[in-house]
């Protein structure tokens, strides 16, 4: 039942004397260590090899440095260590597996590349980051700080700005290696072997741990990395998702859709004997909307939350049962939407939810659902309604709970 | 281990799928592959069968009725008997087999509340199918097929859940070499004993984290998938004995074991193995003598920063100069990993202590660094 062993031997193993054969390996690692202590079991878990002529550092995904030691030699310990940060860095943030999705293809790959570094260096070279040569910045790719790598690759760039930073000519450039773009290079078939992806995932969460709790301790992690590592810890649930599965939960349990019942004998029984077959029924839910047009509301949040709905009623077949009620402290008319388009919020003022509930359970036909979109400052009835299931859309940053008997899904902001 | 290193991250995790799923049937797991259309979960299952030599009853559990799993009410006399349809008895008749359920995600919520005892506990109306039928299942995601439901929570918490994510390498060489049926690993007789000691394991992980022994998910979509509760750590359990016993790698441990009880309490449990692994830092201190570094930098770091924070935490002179020997030992295979780490000891030297020899070690790595002084 042992986890390490064998199959992964590290750099410590391997380390005594020459340090693998890697001139400055420890001082520029113990710079690094000492300079980002919230890296150091990346930076430590990282195992650099030394591969001759190939004239760059490339990292690879299984946490496999290849270092060219006739170009290490030329750099300072803060040069190199500062050059393992950025690699250990491509790695966490999974940049080979995101240029995958990414639709990265080799000619595109340098560009993607650059795109990474920008995401890495943007708050990395403030904190001390003391790369060798000139580290590509968002503002080389003429875009804000901050953002993504895929944000920056899909940005449309002016022509006036370069793709390239004009201080660095192409030659200059170092290969990141397939760690960043997920492109295999020639030197990745050789070596010890690194780790499996589980032990890379755990080695990204035990670093994205140690930034939090520094974070929290010493307060001196940069945002970015922070960001990252909120994250990838607890990774934010898209509301679009949720919403549509708690929806046809919703709506499966009060259509049966195509469902099998006893309750009338199935129209085949004559011919079966004296098996008992069930019945197919397929009641059609009614679903009400009611929107909060309180003052509070964000217009656009409402219009998304409400579109999303319609195209997930519309997928299941029942856009036609759709009716939206506008709602702040008095309800306003019902109308049988064919489209989010046609809804106009009307209101403001305050709010409470509870008498646009209980508007939607006196329609005739009553409803089977209701989806309640709000921001939840409202109070809320005690009991759920007879025979109707409530699924709430909490919409916009932090708002409180919602009651424990309907279905609650937060649509955030952004 | 294979040529790891040699193949994308992408090609190892649907190898250790493949491997997973023949761990799982032999260890007879009900198990459940989620992926998409057409990339080759139901060939995979039926070529595997072929291999066995065993019998495979396909059963489309979308196409299906409840009566088809919980029997069909017969009224015999002054009574309701429920016939086991045809494939329950071919396969009770030939003694072992695999029952294949496609599309278990498109089952109506009916069928698949008949499939519950048929998937654990393989009993199809009045017939209990031979315990050397597997239940193999397979399922599209919710949001790639457009009529799928999401797997009730009862259902889901009844299989092992595998992600079936195709890498374009390894259909590249399967269309070129011909699809590899997955081997289902022949286990020991005797490795249900395994099964104790990995019961053990997970125990003492829940004494240290009570609250993932049963956390039924909050949300409808997350309830389709893997989730802790008593049974799926039971069936962690089991798999994990039959992973050692087949001497499948560590990929495929972690997707079972984050198939069965879902992503966030299978890594939080991995991570637990790994550092059950680390040396206890206090009887490190107690006998520095029978400290070994472990191999890998990141574990080499964490051991030795351990031993430096509880010295930190207690500085009494006699610790103190035991925590030196430690790092003096950790120096010569890794100087950089015990410089970080006796930086830390000597921030809390205690008072009147004279500086021991092992101060010297770090001295060069430090200058190169140009941290000394600072």
């Amino acid at each position: 039942m042992t986890t390490s062993g064998g199959a992964a031997p590290g750099t410590a193993g391997t380390a005594a004397g020459g340090m693998t054969g890697v001139p400055g390996l420890a001082a520029g690692r113990l710079w690094a260590a000492t300079r980002f202590p919230y890296l150091a079991s990346g930076l430590f878990g990282a195992q650099v090899i030394a591969v001759h002529d190939i004239g760059t550092v490339a990292v690879d995904d299984s946490w496999r440095l290849h270092a060219d030691p006739a170009l290490t030699a030329q750099w300072t310990p803060a040069q190199l260590g500062s050059v393992l940060v950025h690699h250990v860095c491509h790695l966490l943030r999974a940049h080979a597996e995101r240029a995958a999705s990414a639709g990265v293809v080799p000619d595109t790959a340098r560009l993607w590349v650059r795109c990474c570094d920008a995401e890495i260096n943007d708050d990395l070279v403030p904190a001390g980051l003391e790369l060798p040569g000139s580290p590509v910045l968002p503002a080389h790719l003429g875009a804000e700080p901050g953002r993504l790598a895929e944000q920056y690759f899909a940005a449309p760039r002016p022509p006036d700005v370069p793709s390239g930073n004009p201080e660095e000519p192409d030659g200059g450039r170092l290969d990141c290696g397939s760690g960043a773009d997920g492109l295999r290079r020639p030197w990745d078939s050789g070596g010890p072997a690194g780790l499996p992806p589980w032990q890379a995932r755990l080695l990204a969460r035990q670093v994205a741990q140690d930034c939090l709790r520094h974070g929290r301790e010493a307060g001196n992690v940069p945002a970015g990395l922070l960001r990252w590592a909120g994250d990838l810890l607890e990774p934010a649930v898209d509301w679009r998702k949720a919403l549509a599965a708690e929806l046809r939960r919703a709506v499966a349990d009060a259509a049966g859709a195509v469902d099998y019942s006893y309750r009338r004998p199935s129209r085949r029984a004559s011919v079966a004997g004296d098996v008992v077959l069930p019945a197919l029924r397929r009641p059609v839910p009614d679903i009400a909307v009611v929107c909060d047009t309180s003052g509070s509301m964000s217009d656009d949040l409402l219009a998304m939350a409400l579109a999303e709905v319609e195209g997930l009623l519309r997928a299941v077949g029942l856009a036609r049962q759709l009716r939206v009620l506008a709602c702040d402290t008095a309800v306003g008319p019902v109308r049988r939407v064919s489209s989010a388009r046609q809804v106009e919020l009307v209101g403001g003022g305050g709010t409470d939810m509870g008498a646009g509930i209980a508007a939607a359970s006196s329609l005739r036909p009553r409803p089977a659902i209701a989806v309640v979109l709000t921001d939840g400052f409202t109070p809320w009835p005690d009991e759920p309604p007879r025979g109707m299931r409530v699924v709430v859309g909490l919409l916009g940053d932090d708002p409180p709970e919602a009651p424990d008997w309907a279905r609650a899904v937060r649509v955030p902001d952004g | 281990m294979k040529a790891v290193g040699r193949r994308t991250a992408g090609a190892q995790q649907h190898d250790a799928a493949v491997a997973a799923l023949g761990v799982a049937v032999a260890a007879r797991v009900p198990v459940l592959l989620w992926g998409a259309p057409g990339t080759g979960k139901t060939s995979t299952i039926r070529a595997m069968a072929e291999k066995m030599g065993w019998p495979c009853e396909t059963v489309i559990a979308s196409i299906r009725e409840p009566s088809d799993f919980a029997g069909l009410p017969v009224v015999v006399g002054d009574g309701v008997r429920f016939a086991p349809p045809g494939w329950a008895r071919r396969l009770a008749e030939a003694g072992r087999g695999l029952l294949f359920l496609d599309e278990l995600s498109t089952a109506p919520p009916a069928v698949q509340a008949a499939l519950l005892r048929v998937v654990l506990e393989r009993v199809v109306g009045d017939l209990a199918l031979p315990a050397d039928v597997a239940v193999v299942a397979a399922a599209n995601p919710p949001e790639q097929a457009a009529d799928g439901w999401d797997l009730s929570a009862p259902l889901a918490n009844r299989l092992c859940h595998l992600a079936w994510e195709i890498d374009p390498g390894a259909v590249a060489d399967g269309l070129a070499g011909g699809w590899a049926a997955p081997t289902v690993p022949a286990l020991p007789d005797r490795w249900e004993a395994g099964i104790g000691l990995a019961r053990g394991l997970v125990a003492a992980f829940l004494h240290v984290r009570p609250a993932l022994a049963c956390a039924p998910p909050a949300d409808a979509a997350s309830a389709g998938r893997g989730w802790p509760s008593p049974r799926t750590w039971d069936m962690a359990a089991r798999l994990l004995a039959a992973v050692d016993a087949a001497g499948a790698g560590e990929e495929t441990r972690s997707a079972l074991v984050r198939g069965c009880v879902g992503e966030g309490a299978g890594v939080e449990f991995l991570a637990w193995l790994v550092e059950m692994d680390l040396p206890d830092p206090e009887a490190v201190l107690a006998d520095p003598g029978s400290f070994v570094l472990p191999k890998r930098g990141d574990r080499a770091y964490a051991a030795v920063a351990a031993v430096a924070a509880v010295v930190a935490a207690d500085p009494t002179p006699q610790r103190w100069v035991a925590g030196w020997q430690v790092l003096g030992q950790a120096a010569a295979d890794a100087p950089d990993v015990a410089a970080v780490a006796a930086r830390t000891l000597a921030r809390c030297r205690p008072d009147g202590t004279p500086p021991p020899a092992e101060v010297k070690l770090f001295a060069p790595v430090l200058r190169d660094a140009g941290l000394l002084g600072g």
